[in-house]
């Protein structure tokens, strides 16, 4: 399904937040073969993902690792995303991000099992 | 001789103990019947229950972290077990005896502990050692519903350019009416043509 590293960069460009959108429809089998690439590095990350977490949960004692994930992640949507979108601003937007990106990162860590794809699939139909 | 089997992840861990189902001629390394199940999350106190209150919990887990993701009000209430979010990072468990004149176990637990529960029930649930009652909620989908979605959108992507092209040529060219004047077409020609 994704033969190479090109595919998948082609398929990221799908995203209309991001700044080189390209408007191919992508297909159901290329969006459960992205699903499944992002369980299986769900899996591989879930000890990072927890981290962070735990690091917001007790963000006076933990600070560094929430800050620095937080940092990383607006750099990367300011480099990569369409900043004029107001979707993206609101990614941007300090006050309201930590909502969506604690929401993104308790997904990805309840998908982690078997059925992690099929839980992952759910979530992304009921969005 | 019971079996025991243990699901781990990270801070939590679930023990199940039971016996196979001989009369179904099953291993003797399964668990049909379960006797005993606990729950222990680092720093927590032991949670531990009869049979007939573990897949109500699971559930309870279920429910709430599905309500938590989508953005509806995360509270889960039952006769055997509370859930319910201080805030966006703590989740207060209230654990209700069955027995009399016992006080609830109240418990207070953050994201990652949620999910290394949610990931030890995962791992019960699709252990092939242990017969239990399945927990679909997180797999149950409208398929139909997602899939006339995708149509819906499909059939609007295909329709929608070319009505929004027709449209905008119909508005184009109705503005071009005020720079004609039919009249004044009449008079030139008249000129051209006095006879």
């Amino acid at each position: 399904m994704l033969p190479n590293k090109v595919t998948i960069w082609k398929l990221r460009n799908n995203n209309p937040l991001r700044k080189s959108y390209v408007t191919n429809n992508i297909k159901l089998n290329e969006f459960e073969a992205l699903i499944r690439i992002t369980v299986e590095m769900s899996k591989y990350l879930y000890p990072y993902i927890r981290e962070i977490l735990k690091s917001k949960e007790d963000i006076e004692e933990n600070s560094v690792i929430w800050n620095d994930f937080n940092k990383r992640f607006i750099e990367l949507i300011k480099e990569r995303f369409n900043i004029d979108s107001m979707r993206v601003k609101k990614l941007l937007n300090q006050a309201e991000n930590d909502e969506i990106i604690i929401k993104s990162l308790l997904i990805l860590s309840f998908c982690i099992s078997t059925q992690g794809y099929q839980k992952l699939k759910n979530f992304l139909y009921d969005f | 001789m019971q079996n025991k089997l243990s699901f781990h992840q990270s801070s939590a861990s679930l023990e199940i103990i039971g016996l196979p189902d001989y009369s179904n001629n099953e291993n003797k390394d399964k668990i049909s019947i379960i006797s005993q199940w606990k729950l222990s999350i680092v720093d927590k106190p032991l949670i531990e229950g009869k049979i007939e209150h573990l897949v109500p919990i699971m559930n309870a887990f279920y429910i709430y972290s599905n309500l938590l993701i989508k953005n509806e009000i995360p509270i889960y209430e039952s006769n055997l077990i509370d859930i319910k979010a201080d805030n966006l990072h703590i989740h207060n468990i209230v654990l209700k005896s069955s027995k009399p004149n016992v006080k609830p176990l109240v418990l207070k637990i953050g994201n990652s502990l949620l999910s290394d529960t949610i990931n030890c029930f995962d791992q019960l649930n699709e252990s092939p050692k242990v017969r239990i009652k399945k927990t679909d909620i997180t797999t149950n989908i409208p398929k139909k519903l997602n899939f006339g979605f995708n149509k819906k959108v499909k059939f609007f992507n295909f329709f929608i350019p070319p009505f929004i092209a027709i449209c905008s040529l119909i508005l184009f060219s109705s503005s071009l009416i005020y720079f004609y004047s039919p009249f004044e077409n009449i008079e030139k020609k008249e000129q051209i043509n006095p006879e």
